[in-house]
């Protein structure tokens, strides 16, 4: 991929405030009609990050590319390829959702039809089509939907998310979730969070920002890749079995050599964690030789949170 | 700009700040000649009192002056109203975060400014023409006009300084963070103003001369008295608007 079909690119950004550095050299590229994670613990930068990529503020140093346009502060012309949805989003709150939709139709210029047609649609999307209320005494949940709503209003290339679910209960984390989901047929969204759930659910890549630094990249299952484990967790149905299997595996390891203590552990009274897949055939054998019933035998996979709790360390 | 002036509008409406300030405007503007023509009944109840001071008051008449200088006099009433409920036109929506979502959008912040630039002159514009229609109206019924020269001129000076008045308001609202912080530079202003116009040397070049349009029909003034005021004035409007302009697109939102 060159350079220019990157949607955003991002190029060894950082910001200070004061003498604190919160961004320490980012490099980011964006691949258009993706879900991009940006995940990183609360102050890691996130929101700086992208609020620079919005031109909200200036950077010290470095470059931002969107749509292969260079983002400047203030004035930025960039922002016609941006739908931005702030984490605690703020409306008129005299309007209501279809005025304030049709009045960002207009400030962004679209034709009156375009912007009647395109409001129904989102409105509906957003489970907001039958609202008449004017957004005054709208829940955060509803808000936060209302925000997409006029975030997706003018097609962006570019759909920038910061923290959208992190505020919601499970049902509003939900929905939101699946309306990204369906956003993601028509933009590239750029979805900041410390929810490491959301990220597997719906993100397709990722990167991890951690002390101003990216210093992590790539799609979930290459990010996953980088640290599956060999761990093999076999759970039995009875836990005198279990008993037996863990006495006999733990002699069996010391026979091998010495040290080799904590290479199995138990998890719950019928689990056993076998650290080493060398260690896999003795025990099928053992199970095999002594007719013990079993319930299940898998590989363990790292999830995101293992990931995320390593990296950061 | 269009779509942001009518924003600026229904938000004028909706909230009740139109309706506040139109009540107030249209209550003055009754005020003004109502007190010119309470007047002599107000000395009558007084006489008595007076008299037992010693003192004799003649009989007073009442012509479309007193209605005027009324008119004059309460004038920065209204400004000052004006000034207090659109201290919050731009430091509101810097505390909300609305403006982010605006500029996010595209909208250049050029046309933001300008369009609540041109909100606040017209809602003074509209209000002024209001307060300065229903004195008219009562004055010419009860009086007549005569007596009064130039009048004309000393309103529109007078609307000249509520524009400048504006100005500052506005240029305020692109430097503060909060509506005190307006409404503190704006009245520093504007009382600086009234102070340096004790001045002798200076008062007459300064904006505060344009407050005294009743001198067209009191002291014999000829608008061409004004001339370095309306100067002054127009010049110090432009310093305000370009620099308001260029403060607001560089500040943080």
């Amino acid at each position: 991929m060159t350079q220019d079909n990157y949607i955003l690119r991002i190029e060894n950004l950082e910001k200070s405030f004061g003498d604190k550095k919160v961004l320490r050299g980012v490099n980011l590229n964006v691949p258009p009609k993706k879900v991009f994670g940006f995940v990183g613990k609360n102050g890691a930068g996130k929101t700086t990050t992208m609020k620079l990529v919005l031109g909200l503020m200036t950077a010290n140093t470095g470059e931002i590319f969107v749509n292969g346009e260079k983002v400047t502060y203030g004035n930025t012309k960039t922002n016609r390829f941006i739908g931005y949805l702030p984490d605690v989003p703020e409306y008129y709150s005299f309007m209501t959702p279809k005025e304030y939709l049709s009045f960002c139709g207009e400030i962004t210029k679209m034709d009156r039809k375009e912007i009647r047609t395109r409001s129904e649609e989102l409105l509906k999307l957003v489970g907001l089509g039958e609202e008449k209320h004017r957004i005054k005494g709208f829940s955060r949940g509803m808000k936060q939907r209302l925000g997409i709503a006029q975030a997706l209003l003018n097609r962006p290339k570019l759909l920038i998310c910061d923290e959208p679910t992190s505020a919601l209960d499970p049902l509003g984390r939900k929905e939101i979730l699946d309306i990204l989901v369906a956003a993601k047929e028509e933009t590239t969204i750029l979805f900041s969070t410390h929810i490491l759930s959301d990220v597997e659910h719906i993100c397709d890549e990722m990167a991890l920002l951690n002390e101003g630094k990216i210093i992590m990249q790539g799609s979930i299952d290459e990010v996953k890749s980088k640290r599956r484990g060999n761990a093999l967790e076999i759970q039995l149905e009875r836990k005198e079995d279990s008993d037996s299997l863990y006495r006999f595996i733990c002699e069996k390891t010391k026979a091998q050599k010495a040290g080799s203590a904590g290479k199995t552990e138990r998890n719950g009274s019928n689990n056993i964690i076998l650290k080493e897949a060398s260690l896999l055939p003795y025990t099928l054998n053992f199970i095999a030789d002594n007719n013990i019933p079993f319930i299940k035998i898998e590989k363990q996979e790292s999830t995101l949170e293992d990931i995320f709790l390593e990296a950061i360390k | 700009m269009t779509a942001f002036i009518k924003k600026e509008c229904m938000e004028l409406t909706r909230t009740g700040k139109l309706l506040i300030l139109g009540i107030i405007f249209i209550f003055f503007g009754i005020l003004n000649p109502a007190m010119a023509k309470l007047t002599p009944w107000l000395y009558e109840m007084l006489s008595d009192q007076f008299a037992d001071q010693g003192l004799v008051i003649g009989e007073v008449t009442v012509t479309a002056l007193t209605s005027w200088t009324q008119f004059f006099k309460n004038a920065p009433m209204v400004l000052i109203v004006t000034i207090l409920l659109f201290s919050g036109l731009f430091t509101n929506e810097y505390q909300k975060g609305t403006l982010v979502q605006i500029v996010t959008k595209g909208l250049s912040r050029n046309k933001i400014f300008f369009s609540k630039l041109l909100t606040v002159y017209g809602a003074w514009t509209l209000l002024y023409l209001v307060y300065t229609g229903i004195t008219l109206g009562y004055t010419v019924y009860f009086w007549g006009n005569d007596g009064v020269t130039n009048l004309a001129f000393g309103i529109f000076m007078y609307w000249l300084f509520g524009i400048f008045t504006m100005s500052t308001l506005v240029l305020f609202s692109a430097l503060c963070d909060n509506s005190g912080q307006v409404l503190l530079g704006t009245g520093v202003i504007f009382f600086a103003f009234i102070l340096l116009g004790y001045i002798p040397s200076i008062k007459n070049i300064i904006p505060s001369r344009l407050m005294d349009g009743l001198t067209l029909s009191t002291e014999g003034a000829v608008p061409s008295d004004f001339t370095e005021a309306l100067l002054c004035t127009f010049i110090l409007i432009a310093f305000c608007d370009i620099i308001g302009v260029l403060v607001f697109t560089r500040r943080k939102l």
